[in-house]
């Protein structure tokens, strides 16, 4: 091959082809007459299959057993995998294991997860297992007693994390009526409590066919994957599903500034925001935008600012959690104790700077271009793929939102970012939640508003 | 497998692998050179250099490379290891010129300002606070890695010293780049929705004009395996007292490394696995026990980390891991566990194949430290042949107390 290397001018990029378009893997649904929701998604490339039951409930129904039932939803997910009537947890551990499987459980706010993957050949044998582990858990009082020790410790070696530290002081303090307050595993008081009778209270409240979604990815046929799942779940009995309960909406009305000592500190772990809105907001798009520009990627005005103009910290996001009912929208980054100020001084100017100017073209085009560019990427494991559609079941998304990502991201206008920055940003009525040490923070901070130390951070 | 890989003039090896069912395409390019290839002055070099290769070449200024890269929908990172400095980007993969471009003119010659140093030096001294000094256990590796090593450049965290970080100069930079950044030091894999003979084309024309540097002389490996154990407590501000035991093993690709990778199943996979079901489940003495094994080009290092219930001693936990440990070498162990862990094997090595860029990752990886990229391919073999008498006879060679680095981290009071 000849190249004439001396002549490659390389001092401008090459002119490249738009990306190809990329359309939503087929996948096939159903549902059965119990209100199960099925989906199943054929990829034959590796000779694994997995299966994801996830169950409508979660942290967010903690509050329907009482204030000092934090964790119970947690705890009982964790519970799943510890054996039936018919095989206790060290056998369910043993055979799972044996065959190089692995299966897990566990909880977030709005939704429940069971999960197992496996070689191809031993699917069916270990699918019947957890399928057992889903509708009949022993939840035997030793089980109990053992998650809970376990569970404890774990809450008393978080009190270690900064992040921790400085998330339960940020949720406790935006959601002040709503469970999103709460933490997933609960507090040690709220979860030294619970027993076997609370457990299988909430498992029969909320563990029920019609709150149950499917979903069976990879190597194997849908009629197969649908014939499974039949003859197993085809006799659970169908029961009315319990309605949640909606909390009042709370509002922040002025700037509060959170301080909470870790022990040790050599950083401040900062995470500062305000209330966000639900999943099913019809402003879900030039929001994802506008956050991409302000602090959701690499080139985003928060990363370059803190980190690629000013060296305070490895890295800064900005995020929003869209739950089903409400949600939040914060920043976060770690920056060196006697940073902290500068940091979020920076933060909020960026904040005011979005909510108050418009973006520029460049800007919004960079945002577009990465946005639909890298949106294939997530469409790259059936995994993934999976999780996508039982979202949409989750939060109850409009069915073709997958097919349109591209479309709608490429329609939001400069119009569309100044007003949902206008609207969604409150950078004047935030909650900024620190941990670090707490003297160097009070000392700094009271420039923006009154510290408020918190104590006791494990039983917020 | 589709994979086809060629070799340019100047030594640079590519590997690519089609896959066209995204658009999408992942490059990787590791260059061989880790933090061991420091000087004992200088360490964190190797990673600060890193940092710096996102931050101007001679066609691109500062902060150009990522902002064009997220411009087009792409999306870059980098790791750096004890042996290796891995580059990452993805693009659509009609964008692949582009991507050949951006990387390449990092090879044509050092482009960073004094500016750029200065603030990547701070970024980089947050990251290790925020990644090692501010977090539980943290120091483990700094604690560590000098009473594994005594003479070879695994004596220090790959991150370096919090002192050598901040006396290094952007000359120094400048130097490190100029000896390893060639590319007959690298390896470039590209995996996606691509065509071989014109994605041979690009890197021909972006690559081939680079000159060769000259052949880099290799620092003899001089650390051996250890033959006293060396204990050391360390008081921090933890919660819950904690014991981490690290023995060396042999290097990584080798027979007793694969050896040694069934008996860490053993030890660790699933809650069936010694660790979790004697320690964490029926004596609930820990909250986490686990083991890993980290590989290396000349020595590899098995982790054990053992985290205590609140109320139990770290001599408690010594005492229940040494018994594990004993009834293993003493043949106590059977051949369905074997099994049991040749399946975990079987299922986890799917995984490597599973995303374009960790693929990408591991087929530089694997051709940089064992010259060819089968044995990514044909790893799983490996595992047939090997049974309960050698994992018997591996846990008796290399898991002696005497052999080991001891510490306990205990709280404050």
């Amino acid at each position: 091959m000849s190249v004439d290397y001396a002549n490659l001018d390389r001092s401008k990029p090459p002119v490249v082809m738009k990306s190809k378009d990329v359309k939503f893997p087929a996948y096939f649904e159903d549902k059965l007459h119990n209100g199960i929701k099925v989906f199943v998604i054929e990829d034959d490339k590796l000779p694994l299959i997995s299966v994801k039951f996830v169950i409508k409930t979660g942290t967010y129904d903690d509050l329907a057993f009482g204030e000092d039932s934090s964790g119970l939803a947690s705890l009982t997910s964790d519970l799943l995998v510890k054996g039936t009537d018919k095989m206790n947890a060290v056998e369910v551990a043993e055979i799972i294991d044996f065959h190089g499987a692995s299966i897990s459980g566990g909880c977030e706010y709005d939704a429940t997860y069971l999960s197992l993957t496996s070689l191809k050949k031993y699917f069916t044998g270990l699918f019947d297992i957890v399928s057992d582990l889903l509708m009949n858990p022993a939840f035997l009082d030793e089980e109990v007693e053992r998650e809970k020790q376990q569970i404890a410790n774990s809450l008393l070696s978080c009190l270690d994390e900064g992040s921790f530290l400085a998330e339960r002081g940020f949720k406790k303090n935006v959601y002040e009526n709503s469970p999103y307050k709460l933490n997933i595993e609960g507090k040690i008081s709220s979860v030294n409590i619970f027993q076997r009778k609370n457990i299988k209270e909430f498992f029969d409240k909320f563990y029920l066919p019609g709150n149950l979604i499917i979903a069976i990815v990879g190597d194997i046929k849908s009629s197969d994957a649908i014939s499974l799942i039949k003859s197993k779940f085809d006799g659970w009995k169908k029961k009315s599903v319990y309605d949640r309960t909606i909390y009042k909406k709370d509002s922040l009305t002025k700037t509060k500034v959170f301080a909470i000592e870790k022990k040790g500190a050599v950083q401040s772990e900062v995470l500062l925001g305000h209330l966000g809105f639900d999943r099913k907001n019809p402003d879900y798009f030039p929001v994802v935008a506008m956050n991409t520009l302000l602090g959701g990627y690499f080139t985003s005005r928060i990363n370059k600012n803190l980190r690629e103009i000013n060296g305070y910290t490895y890295g800064a996001r900005s995020y929003f959690n869209f739950r089903k009912h409400s949600g939040d929208f914060c920043v976060e980054t770690s920056v060196e104790n006697s940073l902290t100020y500068n940091a979020i001084k920076e933060i909020i100017s960026e904040l005011d700077k979005i909510k108050n100017e418009y973006v520029t073209v460049e800007e919004l085009e960079s945002v577009k271009n990465y946005l639909t560019g890298s949106y294939p990427l997530q469409l790259e494991t059936p995994n993934a793929i999976a999780n996508k559609i039982i979202n949409l079941e989750l939060y109850g998304i409009e069915k073709d939102f997958y097919d349109t990502f591209i479309s709608k991201i490429n329609a939001v206008t400069l119009e569309d970012i100044r007003n949902v920055s206008e609207k969604y940003l409150h950078p004047g009525n935030l909650v900024i939640s620190i941990a670090g040490k707490v003297e160097i923070i009070k000392e700094t901070m009271e420039q923006i508003a009154q510290v408020d130390v918190l104590n006791n951070i494990e039983e917020l | 497998m589709d994979i086809k890989e060629f070799e340019l003039p100047n030594g640079m090896k590519v590997i690519m692998s089609k896959r066209s069912e995204l658009p999408i395409m992942s490059m990787n390019m590791t260059f061989y050179v880790g933090s061991k290839d420091e000087e004992e002055n200088k360490t964190g070099i190797a990673h600060l250099l890193e940092h710096l290769m996102f931050e101007g070449s001679p066609n691109t200024g500062k902060g150009e490379f990522d902002e064009i890269l997220n411009n087009n929908g792409g999306d870059s990172n980098a790791y750096t290891s004890w042996d290796m400095t891995g580059y990452y980007l993805v693009l659509p993969s009609t964008k692949l010129e582009l991507g050949l471009w951006l990387d390449s003119d990092r090879l044509t010659g050092f482009g960073i300002s004094e500016e750029s140093f200065k603030v990547q030096q701070s970024v980089v001294l947050e990251e290790k606070l925020q990644t090692q000094d501010n977090v539980p256990y943290g120091s483990l590796e700094e604690e560590s890695s000098g009473r594994l090593f005594k003479t070879s450049g695994y004596r220090w965290p790959v991150i370096g010293f919090k002192d050598n970080i901040e006396n290094l100069k952007l000359s120094d930079a400048e130097d490190f780049f100029n000896r390893f950044y060639k590319p007959n030091n690298a390896v470039l894999s590209i995996v996606g929705d691509i065509d071989y003979s014109e994605t041979e084309k690009l890197v021909t024309k972006y690559y081939g004009g680079i000159e060769r540097g000259e052949k880099i002389p290799r620092k003899k490996f001089t650390d051996g395996y250890l033959i006293k154990e060396n204990s050391s407590t360390i008081i921090s501000d933890v919660q819950l007292p904690g014991k981490f035991m690290f023995y060396l093993i042999p290097k990584i690709g080798s027979r007793e490394y694969y050896e040694m990778q069934i008996l860490n199943k053993i030890f660790t996979a699933g809650e069936s696995s010694k660790l979790y079901n004697e320690m964490v489940y029926n004596s609930q003495m820990a909250n986490e026990a686990e083991s890993m094994i980290y590989g290396m080009e000349h020595i590899s290092i098995f982790f054990v980390n053992l985290i205590a219930r609140k109320g139990v001693k770290v001599e408690e936990l010594e005492m229940k891991f040494d018994d594990i440990l004993e009834r293993i070498k003493n043949g106590n162990i059977s051949d369905e566990e074997i099994q049991k862990a040749k399946n975990k094997l079987e299922t986890g090595y799917f995984a490597k194949f599973s995303s374009s860029v960790f693929l990408s990752e591991k087929l530089s990886e694997y051709k940089t430290l064992f010259g060819n990229y089968e044995s990514l391919i044909n790893e799983i073999n490996m595992y047939e042949s090997i049974n309960r008498n050698n994992i018997i006879n591996i846990s008796n060679k290399y898991l002696n107390k005497n052999q080991r680095v001891n510490l306990s981290y205990l709280p404050k009071e």
